[in-house]
């Protein structure tokens, strides 16, 4: 490492050593996943565009329903699947493929082989993706939530998920150093837990449809796992990360993080059947997934802990950072989703929150402002690396943040205000049902306009980043701290 | 739900028991191999000689 003087580009310059020898690790695993990571990264963000137009489509409907009435392609039922989709295995999968891989490569020192490969696999999961979409669109939609896509399309999304998904394990498998950082447990696990969920779920549901409430228990303990053994487990990954590497200060209590990762592994598992309540299934079963639900406390507690003692004391560090701006969000967002997941847990609650708005603003709490902030994050410090170019735009960073936050924040709180008035007013046999859903119409209408929002931020993101990726010349020439080597012989690939 | 058909539940509760025994062997595994040892330590494992420890990497562009 250069012992002179550090200007303030390179003081925050992962690349600042002038040491070529030095910098030719990271620099070598960055190229080598460079391919495949912008291609991930650019269908992650067409698809976030795609789902914001039918999400907007589908919130409109909620209180304007004939709304583009005419036509059965945008009926409410589609247009809410194909954004269901299109953000979940779209954005969702797209940029953890993008993220995830890059941090596990990373964390492995080992880079990714035949990267060219793994973007092939990438097209055909896009490729899948389109099809199963386009299939729920045209009314080829199944009727299983969560799990809409028609039969014609999975296959290709299985296969092509299997493909790669096997790169990160192989990067784990050619690791240099036997210590595992709990970014690569989390990684690691999810990327065995998706597949056995999504393949388990469609032999039983739509390949080989088990017999009555067994499919229902099957539904639930794989869209309830998704969220929680996939998704929230790169983002995990990505915070655990992100956090201590922006701020150079190691994780607060190694342990706690290690506490909370095995504490998901072996309870989460169980937690779904919770949405069953009151369904027509063995009390004890639903009884176990109340215990397992109330049981995530304990890991949820943990890394909230944990992450919010390794900011103390650098809070303006935190706001100066984009990365760690979007990445705390979504730190604190889990403890708060998660703490309302258990209570809604629980048989008392659940009688309030089931078949209400409150659902889907949980879902949304927990999708968009837990995971898609964390992953905004990891892409905002993924990016530099890989193009050695800095953000062109810190306007549309702010922009995208706070309508991002403000977009997400009025969402939540309206559905989840809306949804307990909902659910109460469900619960009195005097409330004609009509007058209750003319109770709801405020709330949706609450939702659009967070929706709006939530869309200028997607553009912002959008604009800045194909700006970043396109105008490599003008963007090359600036100097600022996210600046990465400008007098590096890769250049701006 | 009549106790005849709890049979139906077998296939789910037996995933259910093999995914809580792959992770128990998972945990086994880190265990044998030091995972659960010097905590500390494997905190700054992060850390390398191109991103070291005490340098913050992020900050907003300072353009525009």
């Amino acid at each position: 490492m250069s012992t002179a003087p550090q200007s303030n580009s390179q003081s925050v310059n992962p690349y600042s050593s002038q040491d070529a020898a030095e910098r030719a690790e990271l620099s070598q695993i960055d190229a080598s996943i460079r391919s495949s990571a912008l291609f991930f990264t650019v269908s992650a963000i067409f698809w976030l565009l795609a789902g914001t137009v039918f999400a907007l489509i589908a919130a409109y409907k909620a209180h304007e329903p004939s709304f583009m009435g005419d036509s059965a392609l945008t009926t409410f039922g589609r247009m809410r699947s194909a954004h269901l989709n299109a953000m979940a295995l779209g954005w969702g999968n797209n940029i953890i493929f993008a993220v995830g891989l890059w941090i596990m490569a990373r964390l492995c020192r080992s880079p990714i082989r035949h990267g060219g490969m793994l973007t092939i696999a990438g097209i055909f999961w896009n490729l899948g993706l389109t099809l199963g979409i386009a299939g729920i669109i045209k009314g080829d939609i199944t009727s299983v939530e969560w799990l809409e896509i028609p039969h014609y399309a999975t296959p290709l999304l299985a296969i092509s998920y299997a493909l790669i998904g096997v790169w990160g394990i192989v990067a784990f498998k050619f690791r240099k150093g036997e210590h595992v950082y709990v970014s690569q447990w989390y990684i690691l696990a999810a990327l065995f837990w998706f597949p056995w969920l999504y393949v388990i779920a469609q032999i039983m549901i739509i390949w080989f449809p088990a017999r009555g409430v067994v499919q229902s228990v099957t539904n639930w303990w794989f869209a309830h796992n998704v969220l929680g053994l996939w998704l929230t487990p790169m983002a995990l990954a990505t915070a655990y990360y992100l956090i201590p590497k922006v701020l150079g200060r190691p994780i607060y209590s190694y342990y706690l993080s290690v506490l909370g990762f095995w504490a998901l592994a072996i309870f989460y598992n169980w937690a779904g059947v919770h949405h069953l309540i009151g369904g027509p299934i063995p009390v004890w079963l639903i009884s176990a997934g109340i215990v397992a639900s109330v049981m995530m406390v304990i890991p949820v507690i943990v890394v909230g802990l944990n992450h919010h003692m390794s900011v103390v004391g650098l809070h303006k560090e935190v706001w100066r950072s984009p990365t760690l701006r979007f990445t705390v969000f979504g730190a604190i967002s889990y403890t708060l989703v998660s703490l309302i997941g258990s209570a809604m847990a629980v048989r008392t609650v659940n009688e309030v929150t089931h078949f209400t708005h409150f659902t889907v603003g949980h879902a949304h709490h927990g999708v968009y402002a837990f995971f898609s902030m964390i992953m905004f994050g990891g892409v905002y410090y993924m990016m530099p690396r890989l193009l050695k170019r800095e953000w062109p735009s810190a306007t549309l960073i702010k922009l995208h943040f706070w309508g991002s936050a403000i977009g997400i924040t009025v969402m939540v709180v309206a559905l989840q205000i809306g949804g307990w008035i909902q659910g109460v007013e469900m619960n009195n046999s005097e409330i004609p049902f009509l007058e209750i859903v003319q109770n709801t119409m405020p709330w949706l209408k609450a939702r659009t306009v967070s929706g709006v929002f939530l869309t200028v931020a997607h553009i912002a993101f959008a604009v800045n980043f194909f700006w970043m990726l396109f105008a490599a010349g003008a963007i090359r020439a600036k100097q600022g701290p996210t600046l990465l080597d400008s007098t590096s012989e890769e250049g701006a690939a | 739900m009549d106790v005849d058909s709890y049979t139906d539940l077998m296939p789910i509760i037996l995933l259910g028991v093999v995914f809580f025994i792959s992770a128990i062997a998972m945990l086994y595994w880190s265990s044998k191999r030091g995972q659960l040892r010097n905590f500390d330590d494997q905190a700054k494992t992060i850390f390398t000689k191109e991103e070291p420890e005490g340098e913050i990497s992020d900050s907003f562009p300072s353009k525009y």
